[in-house]
């Protein structure tokens, strides 16, 4: 295993305890990992969706990770899923942006809300590769605040039709399946969450979002719904209950871009190590000069700082998920996962960007693999809750009821 | 930046026409991917001009390759230096052959780079050596093959 990573595992089996079917698993990552290292560089390069991701997972058994058994998944814990994405997040955002939305955004949203008819049909198909999901919030009007959405659905015959706009939608031109959210034409209010075939006439990718400041690995799209037919059997939960499938997906989604910036910082590590450690300027290596070590210094306390944030997060969310009739464990599950989210994604920015600096001038080269990191990780602090709405989560969770900043 | 790789393959051809062809010049040149201009310049030795290219960063860079330690037909040693491009090189490799009719190459091989290059990592170039060595070895086996029919 690369060696930081097989740390993390190492302190994690001693102090909380691994299964060897656990420990297998992430063996089994990390082979996966290796082998997407120089897709990802030269995806990166080409400014393409990195088309590996997929075809690696699928054939590592590995695109149903935190899916039950039951549906073909690998049945992962929360903690084993938070693992699996750190590894991946040594490889940089757009991998962890593939697998997150894939994976927690979407084939745990149907896990979560899904009926057995639903889960049967899609959750065996994502985890084998066969589908490959989006999650359709976000639009041009309405990002952090989703009352805003415009997104609107009636009801026909055999089921619904939607119409609308979503945008910055990730894995967005390359789904076959899209849960997305919809108000009931005309009533504002009572949002609801459809799973949506990309097939179905009506729903087209009407651009490709290219023109990003890092993230070129990772698909995004704008796309389009012309009175696109959904099945009454599609319809993700309760009707009008969908703000709550909405919050529970972003907590999941959360959880996978807080583990995979322990990757990336894991890998600004490396890298720093190594250039520190070969690299002569005033005649010693520059890993001597303390201003350099200054930086490492605080990568790697980045690093620990973020860790077992995201641990926690994560066994409180299991915690959780076990007694669901206990709101108070829900709570504090959002809570933790707001913080690791915030903490990590901005001390893997900060790693990115001190890891820019040790390198100097060949750091500010965009084929720098961690200039890499530095544009692909500013977007964790805006996607999946900007770090205002985490700082407006954590703050809300604290001061109680009656304090928080939006409805 | 250091990097060790290590690998095998089998070649189906007898282990001492592997091993005549693999320390002659004159067929490794043949061999050699991204090669601009080879020039043989003795028994032991070649200078090529190669054009290295790992993602966009490309760098045309001046090798000389020498053969030494030769112990037929067992194995040898094949050194590389080059510079170009802001990137300078060194490897040093040992293969070693085993097998009677089919032939298995063991090789280890010690690169030193330095320079524009080395700023990739030993992460993404491990990955980009090991992809590129793999091209060298099926133009060998596929030259030696072809060369012993």
């Amino acid at each position: 295993m690369e060696p930081l990573f097989e740390s993390s595992v190492r302190e994690v089996s001693r102090l909380v305890g691994l299964q060897e079917k656990e420990l297998a698993l992430l063996e089994v990552a990390d082979r996966a990992a290796n082998e997407l290292v120089v897709s990802e560089f030269e995806r990166y390069i080409e400014r393409k969706f990195n088309d590996k991701v997929p075809e690696v997972l699928r054939k590592y058994h590995l695109l149903g990770v935190p899916i039950s058994e039951k549906y073909g998944g690998r049945g992962a814990r929360q903690l084993l899923q938070a693992l699996f994405m750190e590894r991946l997040g040594q490889l940089g955002l757009g991998v962890i942006t593939f697998a997150d939305v894939h994976q927690c955004l979407g084939s745990l949203t149907i896990q979560d809300w899904g009926s057995e008819e639903q889960k049967n049909r899609y959750l065996t198909k994502a985890a084998s590769g066969d589908a490959v999901f989006a999650y359709a919030l976000t639009e041009p009007e309405a990002g952090s605040d989703p009352v805003s959405i415009k997104t609107t659905y009636i009801k026909d015959g055999s089921g619904f039709k939607i119409s609308g706009e979503k945008y910055l939608i990730s894995n967005g031109s390359i789904a076959t399946n899209l849960i997305v959210f919809a108000y009931p034409e005309g009533t504002p209010k009572e949002l609801s969450a459809f799973i949506v075939d990309s097939k179905e006439d009506g729903f087209s990718v009407d651009m490709k979002l290219e023109e990003k400041m890092g993230l070129f690995t990772s698909d995004t799209a704008l796309l389009s719904f012309d009175d696109v037919h959904i099945a009454r059997e599609d319809l993700l939960g309760q009707e009008g209950k969908g703000l709550h499938v909405a919050y529970s997906a972003l907590l999941n989604g959360r959880l996978g871009v807080a583990s995979g910036c322990l990757g990336v910082m894991e890998d600004c590590l490396n890298q720093v190590k190594e250039r520190a450690t070969t690299r002569v300027q005033h005649g010693k290596l520059i890993g001597k000069h303390q201003l350099v070590q200054r930086h490492i210094a605080t990568i790697a306390s980045n690093l620990e700082s973020s860790r077992w944030l995201v641990y926690r997060a994560a066994m409180k969310k299991t915690e959780a998920e076990k007694s669901p009739s206990d709101p108070g464990l829900r709570l504090e599950a959002d809570r933790q996962t707001a913080i690791a989210k915030y903490v990590s994604s901005r001390l893997a920015f900060d790693s990115a960007d001190r890891a820019v600096q040790v390198f100097g001038g060949f750091g500010y080269s965009t084929v720098s693999p961690v200039a890499k990191h530095l544009v692909d990780t500013r977007v964790a602090r805006i996607y999946e809750g900007t770090d205002e709405i985490m700082e407006l989560k954590i703050a809300s969770s604290i001061l109680g009821k009656g304090f928080e900043a939006y409805g | 930046m250091q990097l060790h790789l290590t690998g095998s393959t089998n070649i189906n051809a007898k282990r001492e026409r592997v091993f005549q062809l693999l320390t002659d010049p004159n067929f490794i040149a043949t061999t050699l991917p991204d090669a601009v201009e080879v020039a043989v310049l003795d028994r032991e030795s070649l200078e090529a001009k190669l054009k290295v290219r790992v993602a966009l960063i490309s760098s045309s860079v001046k090798v000389l390759l020498r053969v030494a330690d030769r112990a037929p037909p067992a194995s040898a040693r094949l050194l590389a230096e080059g510079s170009g491009s802001g990137s300078t090189l060194k490897i040093s490799s040992t293969f070693s052959l085993e097998g009677d009719g089919t032939t298995k190459m063991s090789w280890v091989a010690d690169a030193e780079i330095s320079g524009l290059m080395a700023g990739l990592g030993s992460i993404v170039l491990r990955g980009f050596a090991e992809k590129k060595v793999s091209e060298i070895f099926a133009g060998i086996t596929k030259g030696i093959e072809g060369a012993s029919r």
